[in-house]
């Protein structure tokens, strides 16, 4: 039933990706969902990095949005999260000492994202 | 023969609850091995009104003394300081306490309420509630300071919410047997015999807590619980993964985030909205570190130990 409510992929976006990959996100592997990834940075794809939640609230209003994606959605998945392919801010954040990744599986472990990512990643959800 | 009182301020039972559910030693013990005479107990008591009332008279009076006075629950002072909110056998349970407590050997406060306020003393505290000898962090509470019992010990300390069954009834056992000079008291009056070693002694969560890995989610086996749904374990002192809940389990162990009882503070942040459940984080770092610990040398630990973890880490590896 929660399913059901998810926003899904355009028709054209769904095509879009049949186009490229030959499935969408919901169906790739590990290695597949890298590679979208990549390239949708590559093609210039700018996310929200800022503002970083502060409050306990705010991060919880960004689960929230999170949450109301599909599998399918993960352009816009990466976009809220403000996802990065590089460490972020003077301390150099990253994914690997982010307590939601998984080092030894290279995967982002957080129910809302639940996403292949590299160690020198980032995004705003980022909590040590 | 230890005569003991058991009292009942701004209380929801559930010391009494805990208390009779005691099985090292259990509340029959005290009675049949430990020589306890159990005076009054609110749900054990056959007593009911005048009758009640002349109990307490004659332990304030010396004509029963009174060794050992258990209080379970705040002291309420509203309204306006009278404490009229809570009368008890024709006044205000406040006054009860103060004689009572000058009356007695050894007066122990069981559970939050009647240590620091508890729940009831939480921001605005309505019923301008405090424990016997604190409020929340601040000493002073109903008793004032300077209090001590005939004995020369302070009120002892046994918070929680509730206390734990076997520290209540093992505490009157060493008090009743002549032993109290065995007790010493930390810097919130809790025996420290109880009360040095923190919840996350003996949690068996501790390898996620090392390596770094989160639980996520309810339900999860693996993962530890402080690093993002808001468990105080590694802050809290308590034997709760020592001195086991029904012999066998705690929190932790059943998947539930320490949520802090034993300490002044709770409950933490007043309840503001958010602020349960869920680790509080100043710019993705957690406001409250485990004890000891700096913010420096967590993000040093968090690098080396994530480096340094073994995959099977990752895993629920408590296999059915």
């Amino acid at each position: 039933m929660a399913d059901a409510k998810k926003k899904g992929l355009s028709e054209a976006e769904r095509q879009a990706y049949i186009d490229r990959y030959g499935l969408t996100p919901a169906e790739a592997s590990y290695d597949i969902l890298i590679r979208m990834i990549e390239d949708m940075f590559a093609d210039g794809l700018k996310t929200e990095v800022e503002p970083f939640p502060e409050t306990d609230r705010e991060f919880g209003q960004l689960l929230d949005a999170l949450r109301e994606l599909s599998p399918d959605q993960l352009r816009q998945k990466l976009i809220l999260s403000g996802w990065l392919l590089e460490p972020y801010g003077e301390e150099q954040m990253r994914c690997q000492e982010c307590m939601y990744y998984l080092v030894h599986k290279r995967w982002c472990d957080l129910p809302e994202l639940d996403l292949p990512a590299k160690p020198d990643w980032w995004c705003r959800l980022w909590r040590i | 023969m230890a005569n003991l009182l058991w009292l009942q301020g701004g209380a929801c039972s559930g010391n009494t609850m805990s208390f009779l559910n005691a099985e090292e030693p259990s509340a029959c013990d005290l009675v049949t091995d430990f020589g306890i005479n159990v005076l009054w107990q609110p749900s054990l008591g056959l007593e009911l009104g005048d009758q009640v009332k002349s109990i307490i008279e004659k332990c304030i009076s010396g004509e029963i003394k009174l060794d050992i006075f258990v209080f379970e629950g705040t002291v309420i002072n509203a309204p306006n300081g009278t404490g009229e909110w809570n009368r008890f056998c024709g006044r205000p349970m406040k006054e009860w306490v103060k004689e009572l407590a000058a009356a007695a050997d050894f007066v122990v406060a069981i559970g939050d309420c009647a240590t620091w306020g508890g729940i009831p003393a939480t921001a605005p505290n309505p019923s301008d509630s405090e424990g016997l000898q604190f409020l929340k962090r601040e000493k002073g509470g109903a008793l004032g300071a300077d209090f001590t019992a005939k004995s020369g010990l302070p009120v002892i300390n046994i918070p929680g919410c509730p206390a734990h069954p076997d520290w209540v009834t093992q505490i009157l056992v060493g008090v009743a047997t002549g032993r109290a000079g065995d007790l010493t008291l930390d810097e919130f009056q809790r025996p420290k015999t109880f009360f040095s070693s923190f919840t996350q002694t003996g949690c068996t969560r501790n390898m996620h807590f090392a390596y770094k890995v989160s639980t996520t989610a309810f339900g999860q086996r693996k993962g530890c619980l402080f690093y993002d749904l808001g468990c105080r374990g590694p802050m809290t002192h308590s034997p709760c993964n020592r001195i086991l809940w029904n012999r066998h389990s705690s929190k932790t162990r059943a998947g539930m985030p320490c949520l802090g009882c034993t300490e002044p503070e709770f409950p933490f942040y007043d309840l503001a909205p958010g602020t349960v459940f869920k680790t509080q984080t100043v710019m993705g770092v957690p406001r409250d570190m485990p004890e000891g610990v700096d913010k420096k040398g967590y993000i040093k630990l968090t690098a080396a130990a994530k480096g340094a973890a073994p995959a099977w880490a990752e895993e629920d590896i408590f296999v059915v």
